[in-house]
């Protein structure tokens, strides 16, 4: 008696590592005849969506800048000085910004690499089963919390303890480490406050990916390893982050542009000056966070508002690249394409 | 050097085994308590943000709102609601067609393009796509500061989201399925809203909820379009409050009425980003669909 076939693929949500579902045979444009081509085209263009309003952003941005002179070395100049229209004197030099992004983006990235691969680790081979089945909806309702109410409650519940006890503590211990020794902000804004949500903002996709980059580890590697007699810490060092790693790589990635293009909560936290960052602890301002704070009063001023375009550019610039090396090293992996 | 004889070597070679044993199971319990890291941050939010807010809700202040009554949320909510929905409304259409035709219409080369460009757009900051929402709509078409201009701009955040929900749950649908409906002479119109209609709505519900939590939380692509407005919004083409913006406003208000209005607006959308993302997950463990693609 042969059981009855059910067509509907056993899919868990819980462990989606299965290979990408393969393409089905026939399709209906295949067919041969049938349909005016303007009907195929029909069919067709609503796929251009995502590539139309990519094209009108970078159109938007290009159009801004257009007509005003731009220079290089004043752009990666050092100074962001405003001044009203017609009055001389402006400078729109955005290094100060961008040293203010990366040093608030890379720490946060490497902090949320690690506890993401440790919480994926936890994840995926330490806990049974329940637990996971509980604990991992939490981290993933992080990646849905929107990033204003991040930046609140940083700024209200958060920051008077980094305010008086956090920083001097690290500005009286860690002081012989460059950098952590100097003045402290006073408001406790600053860097510090900054990477700490950014790295709460990044570890929740951060985990996500690296918990279904091990389970896609198959299974025979996996348990030839036990085999052998190696603990599970050894399997997962030596095979599963070996055979994982462009799926962590990408993860490192998307979690950089995630936390460089940030920017309401760093608005929040970061201070908003435009001095360069003197040590660990000083107020700056970033690249995303700039744009956002000075963006609608700036439409007085067609200069200022062109180097908020500029601005613009080059962080889709950077989001951009980084967001395709990402996506090159996971086609390459072959993880079920749709993960990233 | 002593020589080392084979008894050393054994000696050796039990030591490490033991160490080794101990090192997976100490490092068993310990990486687990990485997990605080996660949710104590959620449970402090829910706590922090309720302790601020609930003392103070009252019903009047969902429901009352304006330049007399400062203290009310009403026009922030409708401000929200009226976005939203022109928003979700958009972004559904452009979505699902734009997934269904990818995963339907284009060859497996093309589909692999589109997709791409799809989580590209995913991935460009949301500050980004409100710059563009500033000039082309604000600017450019000359709809000034308005709600629509902001609606726009949010809906095409969100279109990726359920672009690659529809896609991916067109995709899913096995091929013996797809096969017997184009046996049977099913044209693609039939196909899709017959056949694989029930299989394809839990994961494009899903999809969307995604985009709406998403939407609805967004500050940067709505707070370079809008001009906020104290009282209800009026039409499509007037200016409009919303919540993230009073919680923008407000947060550093010395005024402590005013602050505890940003905490309830925060409360508020926090709770619905948790109703929302349960929503998800109770429809994704009824109907056996996938998260993974969903939300990165």
């Amino acid at each position: 008696m042969s059981e009855p076939i059910d067509p509907r693929p056993a899919t868990d949500a819980e462990t989606p590592s299965s290979p990408s579902p393969s393409p089905p045979a026939g399709r209906w444009s295949g067919g041969g005849g049938g349909g005016s081509a303007l009907l195929h085209i029909l069919e067709l263009l609503p796929a251009l969506v995502p590539l139309a309003i990519i094209v009108i952003v970078l159109v938007a941005m290009v159009g801004t800048t257009r007509g005003v002179p731009f220079s290089v070395l004043d752009f990666l100049g050092s100074s962001w000085l405003v001044q009203p229209p017609g009055v001389a004197g402006s400078s729109y030099g955005v290094s100060t910004f961008i040293v203010g992004s990366l040093v608030t983006s890379l720490p946060a990235l490497l902090l949320a690499m690690l506890i993401a691969l440790g919480v994926a680790i936890a994840s995926v081979v330490y806990l049974p089963r329940i637990a996971t089945r509980f604990l991992d909806p939490f981290v993933d309702l992080l990646a849905g919390i929107p990033s204003i109410v991040f930046g609140l409650w940083a700024f209200i519940i958060l920051r008077p303890y980094f305010q008086q006890s956090l920083t001097p503590w690290m500005a009286a211990n860690l002081g012989f480490l460059p950098g952590f020794a100097g003045p402290v902000s006073p408001t406790g804004l600053g860097i510090p406050i900054t990477v700490f949500i950014l790295t709460l903002m990044i570890l929740p996709i951060s985990t996500l990916l690296i918990r279904d980059t091990l389970r896609a580890v198959p299974r025979e590697l996996w348990e030839s390893g036990l085999a052998l007699g190696a603990t599970r810490w050894e399997v997962t060092r030596r095979v599963s982050l070996r055979y994982g790693s462009r799926g962590i790589s990408s993860a490192a990635l998307l979690g950089f542009s995630r936390a460089i293009g940030e920017a309401v909560a760093v608005s929040f936290l970061i201070g908003g000056a435009t001095n360069f960052p003197t040590n660990v602890y000083s107020t700056t301002n970033t690249l995303s966070a700039l744009i956002i704070e000075n963006l609608d009063s700036s439409f007085v001023n067609p200069q200022e508002f062109a180097a908020l375009a500029e601005v613009g550019i080059l962080l889709t610039a950077i989001t951009l690249t980084v967001n395709i090396i990402a996506r090159r090293f996971v086609m390459q992996l072959g993880v079920h394409e749709t993960v990233v | 050097m002593a020589p080392v004889g084979l008894a050393d070597l054994a000696q050796a070679r039990r030591r490490f085994a033991r160490w080794n044993l101990g090192f997976d199971r100490y490092i068993g319990y310990l990486l687990p308590l990485l997990f605080i890291v996660a949710i104590v941050p959620i449970l402090d939010m829910v706590y922090w943000l309720g302790a601020e807010a609930l003392p103070t809700m009252t019903w009047a202040t969902l429901t009352t709102g304006g330049p007399t009554q400062p203290l009310g949320l009403f026009p922030a909510i409708a401000g929200t609601v009226w976005i939203m929905v022109i928003a979700l409304a958009l972004a559904v259409t452009l979505g699902l067609f734009g997934g269904i035709a990818t995963a339907e219409f284009l060859s497996e080369r093309s589909a692999a393009w589109v997709r791409m460009t799809a989580n590209t757009l995913a991935g460009m900051p949301a500050i980004i796509i409100g710059m563009m929402g500033f000039v082309v709509f604000v600017l450019y078409f000359g709809w000034g500061l308005v709600l629509i201009a902001g609606a726009v701009t949010t809906a095409f955040f969100m279109t990726p989201y359920v672009f690659r929900a529809a896609d991916l749950a067109f995709s899913s649908v096995p091929r013996t399925i797809r096969e017997a409906a184009l046996g049977a002479g099913a044209r693609p119109i039939d196909y899709i809203l017959r056949v694989a209609r029930p299989i394809v709505t839990p994961q494009i519900l899903n999809g969307i909820f995604l985009a709406l939590g998403l939407g609805i939380g967004e500050t940067a692509t709505v707070i370079v379009t809008v001009q906020p407005s104290a009282l209800a919004p009026t039409g499509p083409f007037s200016y409009a409050s919303y919540l993230t913006y009073v919680i923008y406003a407000e947060y550093t208000s010395p005024l402590p009425a005013d602050v505890t209005l940003a905490f309830q607006a925060a409360f508020l959308l926090l709770m619905i980003v948790i109703v929302i993302n349960i929503i998800v997950r109770i429809v994704a463990w009824r109907y056996q669909t996938r998260l993974a693609g969903l939300f990165v």
